[in-house]
């Protein structure tokens, strides 16, 4: 099948730096992925194509842009999917660097502010392991599954308009350790999450639940925690 | 260089582009009714503040309140109302009580519900005030076996 492929270009040290797009038709098979379309062109047409991929099978999340509007892994979203007509965009609400390479960083200083890691500084009972039952590994479980590639903070209409919102992603590796028995820190993430930015900024808009691809149910955990706030 | 869009432009181009489901949909509609009923009231203090300032403009503004495009505006502002207050409710006790109910298929589900119920709460007095309207308005009386009043 052919496909009108319509990328996002913009690369300020190359003379580009009025964002706009380049065209291609590209002949593709129907499970063909969009980065397959993607490394074709940056392959055999332009080199100067730029966007993130490493694994270019779901678990990295490095490669998430706008496919048609909608944040997705380019690896995980076959060409039948998004029929033969498609746009690809750098996902909205951090700053382009070039083409579809966005600045992660003030993601990941959300992701920061929450403590996203284990405290606990005693010393475990039989001196050498935190021992869990099976339920209580549960309460978390879903929230572990996170692979940190921003899909479901920048489709989140208040972090488009709010950057001091820490965003859903930074919410669930929080929830991740305030619902995690063995950790301690609990009242302090609470605490973190219960200020301006954090998250009673959620509109419950459910792009973010939406968007991931991992199917973690965002906006639950994120209800978990405004819960876990007001007690 | 990076390309920083504001705050607003990135807003403005979410909302006016991003592809969401019905989440997105219901936050929008939220959100517009939301600001035409805070439009609304803002315009609606201001205008009885005239009873005491400026009677004649009072006069006025509620002349004004009888003509047909504004007769419009109010049936669109019950809509408004309603629909916010509805989703609202959904918004409210789906966090508050049920958060397992943020769950894909059962939240798009809930906002055609949502929706549903909106128009059906609006329908009733959408078409009570379409009536009185091309009745007084116009002289055009849909219902003529209950008369006019």
């Amino acid at each position: 099948m052919l496909v009108y492929l319509k990328i996002f270009r913009y690369n300020p040290e190359a003379g580009r730096s009025t964002p706009s797009f380049d065209t291609y038709n590209i002949e593709a098979q129907p499970t063909d992925r969009v980065l397959d379309l993607l490394e074709h062109v940056k392959g055999h047409v332009d080199g100067t194509l730029s966007f993130r991929r490493s694994c270019a099978h779901g678990v990295c999340g490095s490669d998430a842009m706008r496919i048609n509007g909608r944040n997705m892994l380019a690896c995980k979203v076959l060409v039948k999917d998004v029929g033969n007509e498609i746009t690809v965009e750098p996902i909205l609400g951090l700053p382009v660097l070039k083409d579809m390479i966005v600045d992660m960083e003030p993601f990941f200083d959300s992701y920061k502010a929450v403590m996203p890691y284990l405290v606990n500084d005693e010393v475990p009972a039989d001196g050498k392991e935190r021992l869990q039952s099976p339920e209580q590994r549960e309460r978390f479980d879903d929230t572990t599954k996170c692979i940190m590639c921003a899909a479901c903070t920048t489709s989140c209409p208040v972090y488009w308009a709010d950057d001091q919102y820490v965003g859903p992603a930074a919410i669930v590796n929080a929830h991740r350790f305030i619902f995690d028995s063995r950790d301690q820190a609990g009242g302090e993430r609470l605490k973190i999450l219960s200020d301006h930015g954090g998250v009673f900024r959620c509109r419950t808009a459910f792009n973010c639940t939406e968007a991931c691809p991992r199917e973690i149910h965002v906006t639950q955990a994120i209800a978990e925690v405004k819960q876990a706030i007001t007690g | 260089m990076a390309s920083s869009a504001s705050p607003l432009k990135t807003t403005a181009t979410g909302y006016a582009t991003y592809q969401g489901r019905e989440g997105h949909y219901a936050f929008l509609l939220h959100r517009l009714t939301g600001l035409g009923v805070l439009l609304f009231l803002i315009i609606h203090i201001l205008d009885t503040s005239t009873v005491y300032f400026y009677p004649e403009l009072y006069e006025h503004a509620i002349a004004l309140y009888r003509s047909t495009p504004f007769m419009l505006g109010e049936i669109g502002l019950v809509f408004a109302v309603i629909y916010h207050g509805v989703n609202g409710l959904r918004i409210a006790v789906t966090d508050l009580w049920m958060p397992k109910r943020w769950a894909i298929q059962t939240q798009r589900n809930a906002v055609r519900i949502t929706l549903a119920i909106s128009v059906l709460l609006w329908a009733p007095a959408a078409l009570w005030m379409t009536y009185n309207m091309l009745l007084h308005n116009h002289g055009i009386n849909l219902l003529p076996f209950i008369g006019t009043h």
